[in-house]
């Protein structure tokens, strides 16, 4: 079924791993567009 | 449309049309129907949430809304991926821990019917309306473009769709919806390429940057704040769009079933997670791109002839009006401004675009943004639509792609229209089905029955959505308006009533279903007051104040009443 505790996490350890994951990802984003925002104005 | 488009719209509407009925085949009972027997993988499941909230709209108002206001609408979606997070942590291991077909069914284990009714019936009234309007917005938009008549096209783009909806379920919605998205994102690259191509000398990608940024739409980041202060009226900012956003997409992914239904088919709790939070990360770059779009159309409409206004239709009733001379006036002063663009191509063509140029074109874009302003007056005067943001991919489509590649364009504004289109279906029907058929008039019935139950339902909704779109054809945009105010009023409230039941456990139903009122009334009021000018509101942040106010309300309301 389809136990949690069970259940395989994929490329990290923990979900918590992917949650940081996610915002460091945002975060990178929102410098990106920043640079962007920036350079071409 | 050239013939040649015809057979490429007809043979891809056709295909998709074949392949959902080929992978129509399912268990004849409400976990197949509904949850595909919760089989998906994750990567199917991401797909069928990004084909869900991608409407036709969606593809058709991005790259206009970069062309008029720039790159900035992009932070509207900042707070998704933080939303996923939650969702991930909160939502998901619940719903699949008490095996739930609706979000609803929850909030009756949670705390009671009445609420679990309430909740799914705003649900309901809010999703159908919209899920009408979804289906007249592109109707009313290529209608006007290719001179279709409107209900014929109503009933092209929601009727068809209703063939695999009805028999394959959730399971056909969700593999669909994966070609779907394959057409329509090869269909986006295709026009990229093209605007990128077709820039005159040896113009590229990068000029075409530069000059969208001369012009002030590669304004991706703002920050809201004015030398008044921060301006809570201003749509789009970092800051609205973390925390506005934020509370949107929870509401949106965690308390409409239209989402919910696609992270339940997965067929792990994991595959569900994985979805969702894959869906946070390739949606913001995905959003920037289709933005992006729209001011590569800006920088490509510097060295080809643009129209005054998008909307031929609202042009043709102006000249037909006692504002003719006025439109003339402007027509030509547009055509002065073409034929000053033309003097620095000139230029341009025999070597770079060099800053003395991009000074040239920055002004007359000025003067072109005045002549636009002026002749949206004049159709507003004249009792028109003068929002033609809608207008802009679409006409340059039909203008300037070359014959083949403008039926494959008219044929992704179907498929991404299907796509939200089947979904929204196939979540009205299990509402329907489980918080109301099961629950109030049968609720003993075969598998067989459920089956053909859910199948009559799916049906209805469909006749229902049509039938708004019709209707919204008689009324206008106005309706559009009032289904879009009745989202963002909702929304909150929902959401609200769900983070009571997460996080709050001492509050019990009558407390959650007063505080649900009483904060409705609260939104509602300062929608009232944002619309009358009393204050400034931007109406992303409806949600997050109606979520606060009904976690604050429901635990005053339960510290007064509960028994000492």
């Amino acid at each position: 079924m389809d136990s949690p505790e069970n259940e395989k996490i994929p490329l990290f350890k923990r979900w918590s791993h992917w949650y940081w994951f996610l915002i460091i990802i945002l975060v990178a984003e929102i410098i990106l567009f920043n640079w962007i925002t920036r350079y071409f104005s | 449309m050239n013939q040649l488009d015809w057979i490429v719209l007809i043979v891809t509407l056709t295909a998709i049309i074949g392949y959902g009925v080929y992978k129509s085949r399912t268990s004849r009972n409400l976990d197949g129907y509904f949850l595909s027997n919760r089989s998906m993988p994750w990567w199917i499941v991401m797909l069928s949430i990004m084909g869900t909230q991608a409407s036709a709209v969606t593809f058709l108002a991005a790259p206009g809304q970069a062309y008029t206001d720039g790159m900035r609408f992009v932070q509207y979606y900042f707070g998704l991926p933080l939303a996923a997070i939650v969702i991930c942590i909160t939502f998901v291991p619940v719903f699949r821990r008490l095996k739930v077909y609706t979000a609803y069914e929850f909030l009756e284990n949670r705390f009671d019917a009445k609420t679990r009714s309430l909740t799914s019936f705003l649900f309901l009234l809010q999703r159908g309306l919209s899920t009408g309007i979804s289906i007249y917005a592109p109707s009313i938009i290529l209608s006007t473009i290719l001179d279709w008549n409107i209900y014929w096209t109503n009933l092209f783009m929601g009727g068809l769709l209703i063939v695999y909806t009805i028999t394959g379920g959730a399971k056909a919605v969700a593999h669909t919806q994966k070609l779907q998205l394959i057409i329509i994102f090869a269909g986006l690259f295709v026009a990229g390429y093209y605007v990128i191509q077709n820039l005159p000398g040896n113009l590229g990608f990068a000029d075409a940057l530069q000059v969208g940024g001369k012009m002030g739409k590669m304004n991706v980041i703002t920050t809201g704040f004015t030398e008044n202060g921060f301006d809570w009226g201003d749509r789009f900012n970092l800051i609205s769009g973390i925390i506005g956003g934020f509370f949107l997409a929870l509401s949106y992914f965690g308390a409409d079933q239209s989402q919910v239904g696609r992270y339940l088919t997965a067929k792990t709790e994991s595959e569900s997670r994985l979805g969702l939070l894959m869906n946070g990360i390739v949606k913001v770059p995905m959003q920037f791109f289709i933005l992006l779009l729209g001011v590569l159309v800006l920088a490509f409409y510097q060295f080809h002839k643009a129209p005054a206004f998008f909307n031929q239709k609202e042009i043709s009733r102006l000249e037909n009006s006692v504002y003719k001379d006025s439109l003339d006036f402007y027509q030509q002063k547009m055509n002065s401004i073409h034929y000053s663009r033309e003097e620095v191509l000139k230029n341009v063509e025999s070597g770079s675009l060099d800053d003395a140029a991009l000074a040239q074109l920055v002004s007359l874009q000025k003067s072109a943004d005045s002549v636009r302003a002026g002749i949206k007056d004049l159709v507003k005067m004249n009792g028109g639509d003068n929002n033609d943001t809608n207008y802009i991919f679409i006409r340059f489509v039909v203008d300037y792609l070359p014959i083949g590649i403008v039926g494959l364009l008219i044929a992704i504004i179907f498929l991404a229209s299907w796509g939200s289109i089947a979904a929204a279906l196939n979540s009205l029907a299990s509402s329907t089905v489980i918080d109301f058929h099961k629950r109030y008039i049968k609720k003993d019935c075969t598998e067989e029955t459920d089956y053909r139950t859910s199948r009559w339902y799916s049906l209805a909704w469909g006749l229902f959505c049509i039938g708004v779109a019709m209707f919204a054809s008689n009324i206008g945009n106005s309706l559009i308006e009032a289904v879009n105010i009745l989202g963002s009023l909702f929304y909150g409230t929902i959401l609200g009533v769900f983070l009571v039941a997460f996080y709050m456990k001492k509050v019990k139903g009558n407390a959650v279903f007063i505080g649900a009122l009483i904060a409705e009334a609260l939104v509602v009021t300062l929608f009232l007051l944002n619309e009358y000018e009393v204050i400034k509101l931007g109406f992303l942040w409806l949600n997050a104040i109606g979520a606060i106010a009904v976690m604050l309300f429901a635990w005053a309301v339960e510290g007064v009443t509960r028994d000492p």
